[in-house]
């Protein structure tokens, strides 16, 4: 049941939400009341997967211990970037900046994102999972250009055209698997399960080149390099509480499709092959980030460049296997926490500096006292720094690498330290600058503060202290991608 | 498929093809449209094909809607777009005519190649009407990379679609109604929002011409 509520919850406050005819208040009550209702019965079925290894309603829905790792990250996001959303365009309406339709619109579309990931996640059918995904780049194309300035709507143009040719080339990819199981009858729902099944009789050979346009496909969703053009943009132009989610829980939903895949791939007797493929794209993702980083001139870019990288790191480690599976897993957790960290940070500074670049905002530390503090931790965090979590996860994941692929953990670790370089330099000169004197310090409303405050806790106690409960979860997920 | 004799769907997957050939060459945005019409009508015949046999009535509201959105609804908003800008001639493509011959051919030898030889396998019926709609893909493909126009750019998806539905079809693939309907759905609320994407380029920068947005260079 948990399951329905999940999608029937964000599907009404869209609704409800396009229905109102001018009390902004109504749109935020709605946002309020969906994203915690939305996180309440992921947390259920979290809970279900942890009793039972599986949560299921009908035939057509059901969510594993894979799954479940991905939507408890997605609902979490999700319920932090609402409650921050209600504050930002609050400041953005106060600043004249939108008006009352565009923040009906804003929230019609964020309830429509949420239920498009929400149903990648819970759909048994491959292609279910291909229409969330497509339907997730319909949903936040104009979301991207938000704005309407003719840079976001260049950056909304190239994030429509990019995805939907690279989800088409996922689309047939699908069906070259799907193609397997047709053997034996088309007649029938194919799900995860049957796929993986038959996957056995699949020729190795056609595996393969299925995995290749699914990783391709996918994979531009993911932004991993060389797809990943429009990653930066996208992110960069979005309102912040969009861009958190983008690279906080889509970029796992992307990632959750691909490794569904590994699977079926797996069965067929393609293993290695899509080992290898992962480690190349990873590595390229990496290398590409770090040099790009440490030349960056715009913070929010920076932060999305960022997401290219850490999805680099997590494809690094699935592609190593075996730890690097576990911790990859973990790594897209503590990364979603940490990019949705930076990128309410990023709102907070936009806000107050009317400006995305590096060398326009200066003393954050001394405008903005908490969002300096959490900018500077989500800084820490994203780079790897201990004794925060993503320090552990990199550890793990290299490790992983160390007796298969010594090369390229060296080389990986040289594009980590160039990583941090980048940021120290970018991060440093915003936050330990002088402020401009015509410029008032303090934040703006509690409401940009509570939800990066409290990820910023959830997020140093998780590295602390990981619970029994969801470090069987992700051993049980790592267990189903390492077959 | 069994409704339709070979030589018949060859011709069909023949237009396939040919279509997104042609796309690229042509200079008006009326007779891209009208190609992709085209395109679309061969693979509303083989989608009808296909499913004779096992008509529900969910399947026939499943196929009546992708006909619908393929033939009228997507020409329709193009045609709106062209007619509400006054556009006529299409924007020229990356590359010149003499060097997309030579690209399409390299990619239409691909088709010969190894890659080729893991999917033929699949085959359903004539490996040849495989071929064709793996060529259609590719060209599709190189379509929507190659060309400059915003409107061409969104053909060339859509014809990128078309290929892989018709691959799909030649390799014995049929989708379940229900899932018919979601893709029908994703690939007209696309239509609609490139539509609209395109009319709001074409009002910040006076053109469809994609390479001529650069304000993301920082």
């Amino acid at each position: 049941m948990a399951l329905v509520i999940l999608l029937a919850t964000p599907l009404l406050a869209a609704l409800s939400t396009l229905a109102v005819r001018s009390r902004a208040a109504l749109l935020e009550v709605f946002a309020a009341i969906a994203a915690p209702v939305e996180f309440a019965a992921a947390a259920m079925i979290v809970v279900d997967v942890i009793g039972n290894g599986k949560s299921e309603y009908g035939s057509y829905l059901a969510v594993d211990s894979l799954g479940a790792v991905v939507l408890i990250t997605v609902a979490l996001v999700g319920l932090a970037a609402s409650f921050y959303s209600i504050g930002y365009l609050r400041e953005e309406v106060r600043k004249g900046i939108i008006g009352f339709s565009r923040v009906r619109q804003y929230f019609a579309l964020l309830h429509l994102f949420l239920l498009a990931m929400f149903f990648a996640i819970l759909t048994l059918s491959p292609i279910g999972m291909w229409i969330a995904i497509e339907a997730t780049t319909l949903s936040t194309a104009f979301l991207i250009s938000f704005y309407n300035k003719p840079s976001s709507m260049e950056a909304a143009w190239k994030y429509l055209i990019i995805n939907s040719i690279g989800l088409l080339l996922g689309f047939f990819g699908t069906l070259l698997f799907l193609a397997s199981s047709a053997e034996s009858g088309m007649d029938r729902f194919i799900d995860w399960g049957v796929l993986t099944r038959e996957a056995a009789g699949m020729n190795p050979m056609l595996a393969k080149i299925a995995f290749i346009f699914v990783l391709i496909g996918y994979g531009t969703k993911v932004g991993l390099a060389p797809m990943h053009t429009w990653l930066p943009d996208a992110h960069s132009k979005a309102p912040s509480p969009i861009s958190a989610l983008l690279s906080g829980a889509l970029l796992n939903v992307a990632m959750l499709a691909i490794l569904k895949f590994k699977i079926v791939s797996d069965a067929a007797g393609a293993a290695d092959f899509s080992r290898n493929l992962l480690i190349y794209f990873g590595v390229i993702s990496i290398a590409i980030a770090a040099f790009i980083i440490i030349l960056q001139k715009n913070y929010k870019r920076l932060f999305a460049y960022s997401s290219i990288e850490h999805m680099g790191i997590a494809a690094l480690g699935f592609g190593f296997g075996g730890l690097g599976t576990f911790a990859a897993l973990l790594h897209m957790i503590y990364h979603s926490l940490a990019k949705s960290i930076l990128f309410f940070a990023a709102g907070n500074m936009f806000v107050k500096y009317s400006s995305t670049k590096i060398a326009r905002v200066k003393g954050v530390l001394t405008a903005l006292p908490v969002t300096g503090v959490v900018l500077l931790i989500g800084f820490l965090a994203i780079t790897g720094m201990p004794p925060f979590g993503i320090f552990i996860t990199e550890f793990y994941i290299l490790s992983a690498g160390i007796g298969g692929h010594l090369p390229v953990v060296v080389g990986v670790l040289l594009l980590l330290v160039l990583v941090f370089a980048g940021f120290l330099r970018h991060v440093t000169g915003m936050s330990f600058s002088e402020a401009p004197e015509s410029l008032l310090s303090g934040e703006s409303n509690y409401l940009t503060l509570v939800p990066p405050v409290l990820l910023v806790f959830l997020f140093v106690a998780a590295g602390f202290y990981l619970p029994e409960s969801l470090n069987s979860l992700i051993n049980a997920a790592a267990a189903l991608i390492n077959g | 498929m069994s409704y339709l004799n070979e030589t018949t769907m060859l011709a069909l997957a023949t237009v396939i093809f040919a279509a997104a050939g042609l796309l690229h060459f042509t200079q008006k945005y009326s007779s891209s449209i009208r190609l992709y019409m085209l395109q679309s009508c061969a693979i509303s015949v083989l989608l009808i094909a296909s499913a004779f046999d096992r008509l529900t009535p969910l399947l026939v509201v499943a196929i009546t809607a992708t006909i619908t959105v393929k033939v009228l609804i997507a020409p329709y908003f193009f045609f709106g777009l062209i007619k509400r800008h006054e556009l006529k001639f299409s924007v020229s493509a990356y590359l010149n005519t003499p060097v997309t011959l030579v690209a399409i051919a390299a990619l239409l030898l691909l088709t010969r190649s190894d890659l080729f030889s893991s999917l033929a396998g699949l085959a359903a019926v004539d490996e040849k009407l495989l071929r064709l709609a793996f060529a259609t893909i590719l060209i599709s493909l190189f379509l929507s990379i190659n060309r400059r126009g915003a409107l061409s750019q969104v053909l060339g998806i859509l014809s990128l679609e078309n290929g892989i539905v018709a691959f799909a079809l030649f390799a014995g693939l049929e989708e379940s109604p229900g899932f018919q309907l979601g893709i029908t759905f994703n690939i007209l609320i696309l239509v609609v929002i490139a539509t609209v994407f395109a009319s709001m380029i074409f009002r910040k920068f006076g053109s469809l011409d994609v390479s001529t947005m650069k304000k993301l260079k920082d």
